[in-house]
């Protein structure tokens, strides 16, 4: 669905890409400011129709880039960003980690024990190919690794 | 769907590009003070000095001013989250604005409040005529006052998406701004008094003056947020910058009364 409302956007966004393409390139002329995302494709461009002559845009008509991304999510009914805690009904163990989401290839974990809050909090990382255990409460997380393998890992 | 996000970066947050406005800003910020300096003290070419700083100073805002347009409106940087961390900077700088102000309110009272026998035990200091804060005072307050209903008028037009209201009103608001600021250099300039013959004119310039660098740039604020209705780039729900110079503009006003009421009016009994 989700997909389906970001592919729609798709034809509109290139041709207001092609319409406004010189203006664009002066604009990147002039930028001061530097893309550092190191190698990969650029994210997908997200563009709305923009609003009418004489009117003030709405966020849906206007709105691009992840804010776009983010409001396409919502009338969806999907958060594109999760930041809800991890599982801290329990104690990670070999057997049976705390699964941490991924996109990216490593992940920081701040871990308070079980329940949460138990212990002070205490960061490490957590990389695809290898558990990490919190040296405090000894529980085990392990990454749930859901990008691409060769996908940008840089912002 | 995780092949569509994946492309994306994962969080919500902006992570800012190398700028080089940080450092050029400081420097053109020195360039001000120092011309200013020179120049309010007669030293050789001291104009030149100040108009170099009031240039680049210009320069360096305008340039970042488009710059964070560029990242907000036309590369969708500021996710919700983004915006609710500007919201929070804005209140802290407008709190950290409070207390500046407290401590040139504590500098008036502590003169004012227990006038010493130099200044003859009183306040206003023997010799000094002050304001009628019941002449141009009292029509600045009307001013500033009415100036914030029109700009909360302007900001529910953009709401209500209507835009010739929005601009409206906040165009009177900006011409209310100016009178405002043209009556105040009008009574500075017809003052009997002046900063550097006491500690009453010390005080009064101190309070006032610091808060009319405020009005100015307030009006400078809500000039950029007008040119920024115009130019579409504001929506009815995503206007942070708008919202933040009506909050920078109602603190300005409050602050008024505060001054209105202890160094105009109470200042002169």
């Amino acid at each position: 669905m989700f997909k389906t409302a970001v592919r729609a956007a798709r034809p509109a966004a290139l041709a207001a890409r092609a319409s406004t393409k010189s203006s664009t390139s002066a604009l990147r002329a002039f930028s001061t400011s530097v893309r550092v995302s190191s190698g990969g494709p650029p994210p997908p461009q997200l563009y709305g129709e923009g609003a009418k002559a004489g009117t003030v845009p709405t966020d849906i008509e206007q709105a691009t880039g992840l804010e776009r991304l983010q409001l396409l999510g919502e009338l969806e009914g999907i958060k594109v960003f999760d930041d809800s805690p991890l599982d801290a009904s329990r104690i990670g163990t070999k057997a049976s980690p705390v699964l941490v989401p991924s996109y990216d290839v490593e992940r920081i974990v701040g871990c308070t024990g079980s329940p949460a809050d138990s212990h002070d909090v205490l960061w490490f990382n957590v990389r695809k190919d290898k558990q990490s255990r919190c040296t405090e409460c000894g529980s085990v997380y392990a990454l749930d690794f859901q990008g691409e393998e060769h996908a940008v890992h840089h912002h | 769907m995780n092949k569509t996000i994946f492309k994306f970066q994962h969080f919500p947050f902006h992570l800012v590009d190398p700028s080089p406005w940080p450092i050029l800003l400081s420097f053109s910020l020195l360039n001000l003070t120092v011309g200013a300096v020179t120049y309010m003290h007669g030293f050789t070419y001291g104009g030149y000095i100040l108009s170099l700083g009031f240039i680049l100073t210009t320069f360096c805002m305008v340039l970042w001013f488009r710059d964070v347009v560029i990242e907000a409106t036309y590369l969708g940087h500021h996710t919700k989250e983004v915006k609710n961390g500007l919201m929070i900077g804005v209140l802290l700088f407008i709190v950290s604005e409070v207390f500046a102000f407290l401590s040139v309110f504590w500098a008036f009272f502590h003169s004012s409040l227990s006038p010493a026998i130099e200044i003859g035990g009183s306040w206003p200091p023997v010799g000094i005529t002050p304001l009628d804060p019941f002449a141009i005072p009292l029509l600045n307050t009307f001013l500033l006052l009415s100036s914030g209903a029109f700009i909360t008028y302007g900001h529910h037009a953009l709401i209500a998406g209507n835009r010739k209201a929005a601009i409206d009103g906040v165009i009177l608001t900006i011409v209310l701004a100016v009178i405002f600021t043209g009556l105040q250099y009008f009574e500075y300039s017809e003052a009997g008094f002046t900063m550097a013959d006491g500690i009453y004119g010390s005080a009064f310039y101190a309070s006032t003056g610091l808060h009319g660098f405020h009005v100015i740039i307030g009006t400078i604020f809500i000039t950029v947020s007008l040119v920024r209705i115009i130019n579409y780039q504001l929506t009815t729900k995503h206007h942070n910058g708008f919202e933040s110079s009506i909050l920078y503009w109602h603190f300005v006003d409050v602050v008024w009364l505060f001054l209105f009421v202890a160094v105009y009016f109470w200042g002169n009994t």
